[in-house]
């Protein structure tokens, strides 16, 4: 093969490559883009956040709920068996989509944090801050 | 996300170490497994008390090391002796010859310390297939093992740290890492193209040069027959 030609050719493959990391470049860009929100929604203790791969515990202790208390909400009764089960083996398990657990597991804490607000005007519960508890006498 | 990545943290929530371990041996083997993926969330379970990060950190590096040994020993047992085969065989030769199989051994013994160590943790795709072709090409195991161990310790403390450091948002920290990694292999490519043009361009310019010269000796040579110099002798010629 002649030099001229495979100057050609690799010209030709380089415009590609240029072409292709340009492409990745803008990806990466709005793969940090949308990190940032999930990140934001994440931190301001959003349950929209809330994916499949978690378990009861972790939404507990992300969410600041209490354990039982979503036991309760969800009717668990065995509550050992399904410590080590993310949500969507749970749904499994228990014969639902995992969609509509995860719905009613966000319904659990929006209520928790609405019975747990203090009337104060103070918004802190909604954005995901622990619960203060009453205050002693 | 994926059946496969819902199974192995279900799994690793189940079994703990022990599933970590085994996924990530198989995946190292060569599966292809989103094993990136799993341990960006076992960092964020870690985050949480669930696993010791520490711990997690050890268990994947020696899966992912114990994963690359037996890739290397299939390829070195298995694929060393079709391509002796081909390197030796009369119709192998037809393949093959026998100067390409040892060019691409000395170039994977020149290169294929980089080769193995970056895709530990930047093409890890390649990973499984770079282990088969280090066993086939005969590469030195304790060179082999010289890249692969710090390699993979790269490769797992990143999503480990990233999980443990973001956790719930590990899922976005996986597409961020997954854009990046793409990006810089097609950095990397444009730079090899970049320098291969560049050589290209300098042999066509050579080969110009190599013509104008050559073209100009032809001129010198002809030259003298047109006119020819002066004797230097000093002589004025005879008339």
């Amino acid at each position: 093969m002649s030099a001229r030609i495979k100057l050609i050719g690799t010209g030709i493959l380089l415009c590609l490559a240029l072409g292709a990391t340009i492409f990745c470049a803008m990806q990466t860009v709005q793969a940090i883009q949308r990190f940032e929100e999930s990140r934001n929604l994440a931190t301001s203790g959003d349950v929209s956040t809330i994916g499949d791969w978690m378990t009861l515990p972790y939404v507990a202790r992300v969410y600041h709920v209490p354990e039982n208390y979503l036991d309760q909400w969800l009717h668990i009764r065995d509550r050992q068996s399904t410590r080590h089960t993310t949500l969507r083996a749970l749904a499994d398990q228990y014969n639902r989509p995992v969609d509509s657990l995860i719905h009613d597991i966000q319904r659990a804490i929006v209520t928790y944090r609405k019975q747990h607000t203090p009337h104060t005007g103070n918004t802190q519960h909604d954005k995901g801050q622990p619960p203060t508890g009453r205050k002693k006498p | 996300m994926s059946i496969f990545l819902s199974t192995l943290l279900n799994s690793l929530q189940s079994y703990g170490y022990p599933a970590l371990w085994l996924s990530i041996f198989v995946a190292a083997v060569g599966l292809p497994l989103p094993i990136g993926l799993v341990l960006l969330a076992a960092g964020a379970f870690a985050a949480l008390g669930d696993f010791n990060v520490i711990v997690l950190a050890l268990i994947a590096t020696s899966a992912s090391v114990a994963g690359d040994c037996l890739g290397y020993l299939i390829g070195r047992l298995l694929g060393s002796k079709p391509l002796e085969w081909l390197e030796q065989s009369r119709s192998g030769k037809r393949f093959i010859s026998p100067r390409t199989v040892a060019r691409s051994r000395l170039y994977f013994k020149r290169r294929g310390g980089w080769a193995i160590f970056l895709s530990r943790f930047l093409f890890s795709a390649l990973g499984g297939i770079i282990n088969l072709l280090s066993g086939i090409e005969l590469f030195p195991f304790r060179y082999f093992l010289f890249c692969d161990i710090p390699g993979e310790a790269v490769g797992v403390v990143i999503p480990l740290a990233l999980g443990f450091a973001f956790g719930a948002s590990w899922e976005a920290v996986g597409d961020v890492l997954g854009a990046f990694s793409l990006f810089v292999v097609g950095l990397l490519l444009v730079i090899v193209l970049l320098i291969r043009l560049i050589r290209y361009m300098c042999s066509v310019q050579r080969v110009k040069t190599g013509h104008r010269l050559t073209e100009v000796q032809n001129v010198t040579d002809v030259a003298p027959i047109i006119d020819p110099p002066a004797p230097s002798s000093g002589h004025l010629p005879l008339s």
